[in-house]
């Protein structure tokens, strides 16, 4: 059997893809005739054209225009633009939220000297129900407020023996 | 046709080095989209190749003037893209070993499909998942040199101007990645749906 007759291998198709002149001038001629390792050789070649066309397809178009050298620059451009706004957002999201920060720790500062003030003068109130646990009338009425008052009013209950006799 | 394209592309070329400058907005309205379809495929983010690709054509426009022949732009522009794109890759590197970047899920991402057919969407998403799945198996070379022959439709040659290396060399690479391409039924049976 003539190695012309014999028909190509998987790898000297792949190869013929690559480059049919790098095979033996008997592969070449076999190739040349046999219909059926031209069939091989044609699918990997369709397969690969289509994935040349569905790499072309599947990727997206550029949208940016190619500026070179002598092109003069543009005047408007939306990312400064875009860029400009957003910091603008951000700088004024910032002072507000810095502002909201500062007027509540300065409002909950206030409150809470206020609770405070509250807190001392309840507790002052307390210390003085304790130490003067009637109202002020009762001393008044018991004589307790006026000690000259009260030895009168001793006398007046439980008059003295002299004083007595003096009456008498 | 293709040879008359690429005398076209040649001339143009040889104008926008002599400092014509309606010539050079030709050239890089040539090869904008090209270009741009090569960066977006090893960067995997729209924002990304848009910004790889002005820096591609403000680069050539820049160094066109020591462009030596012509008729060798497009590999020539290859270089420069592939270079910024390994640049950009190197920086994300550093800037993901400080942390300061966040690796996104690229293929998730990369589904800027150009149709507005939502069948035609699944499709291409598939097809992106398929592609990155079948590409992350090959080695560096393998990828780049499957890449810029089979997606980017460059010539052996112009792969080997490219990359700087030798034909053989990149017959290699190419032959080993065929050659895991025809190991991946699962993405070929998506490829010969799409040739039908």
């Amino acid at each position: 059997m003539k190695s012309n007759d014999l028909h190509l291998n998987e790898d000297q198709v792949i190869r013929s893809v690559v480059d049919e002149n790098d095979l033996s001038v008997a592969v070449r001629d076999h190739l040349s005739t046999c219909l059926a390792c031209q069939r091989k050789k044609e699918q990997i070649e369709k397969e690969l054209t289509s994935l040349c066309r569905m790499a072309k397809e599947s990727a997206p178009l550029p949208r940016q225009e190619i500026r070179l050298p002598f092109h003069k620059p543009r005047l408007w451009s939306w990312r400064p633009v875009f860029a400009t706004g957003l910091a603008v957002i951000l700088l004024i999201a910032g002072v507000w939220w810095y502002g909201l920060v500062t007027t509540s720790k300065e409002k909950m500062t206030a409150q809470i000297i206020g609770e405070a003030e509250k807190d001392r003068q309840l507790t002052a109130e307390i210390d003085a129900l304790e130490e003067y646990a009637p109202y002020d009338f009762y001393p008044d009425i018991s004589g307790e407020s006026d000690p000259d008052y009260f030895d009168e009013f001793l006398e007046f209950v439980v008059p003295l023996e002299e004083n007595q006799n003096k009456e008498a | 046709m293709m040879a008359d394209i690429n005398y076209q592309v040649a001339e143009l070329a040889e104008k926008a080095r002599a400092g014509d400058r309606a010539s050079l907005e030709q050239l890089v309205n040539h090869f904008h989209e090209e270009i741009f379809r090569m960066v977006y495929y090893r960067t995997r983010s729209r924002m990304d190749a848009e910004d790889l690709t002005q820096e591609i054509f403000m680069r050539m426009s820049k160094n066109l003037p020591g462009l030596k022949d012509a008729g060798r732009i497009r590999p020539w522009l290859y270089s420069i893209a592939l270079n910024r794109v390994r640049d950009f890759h190197r920086k994300k590197r550093i800037l993901s070993f400080f942390g300061t970047t966040t690796e996104l899920d690229a293929v998730a991402q990369a589904t800027a499909g150009s149709s507005n057919n939502p069948g035609d969407n699944v499709i291409q998403k598939e097809f992106q998942l398929q592609f990155h799945r079948f590409t992350e198996g090959l080695s560096r070379w393998e990828r780049e040199v499957f890449m810029l022959r089979f997606v980017n439709h460059l010539r052996i040659r112009e792969i080997a101007e490219a990359l700087k290396k030798s034909e053989s060399t990149i017959k290699t690479h190419l032959y080993r990645a065929l050659k895991k391409f025809r190991e991946n039924p699962e993405f070929r049976d998506l490829l010969r749906g799409g040739v039908l």
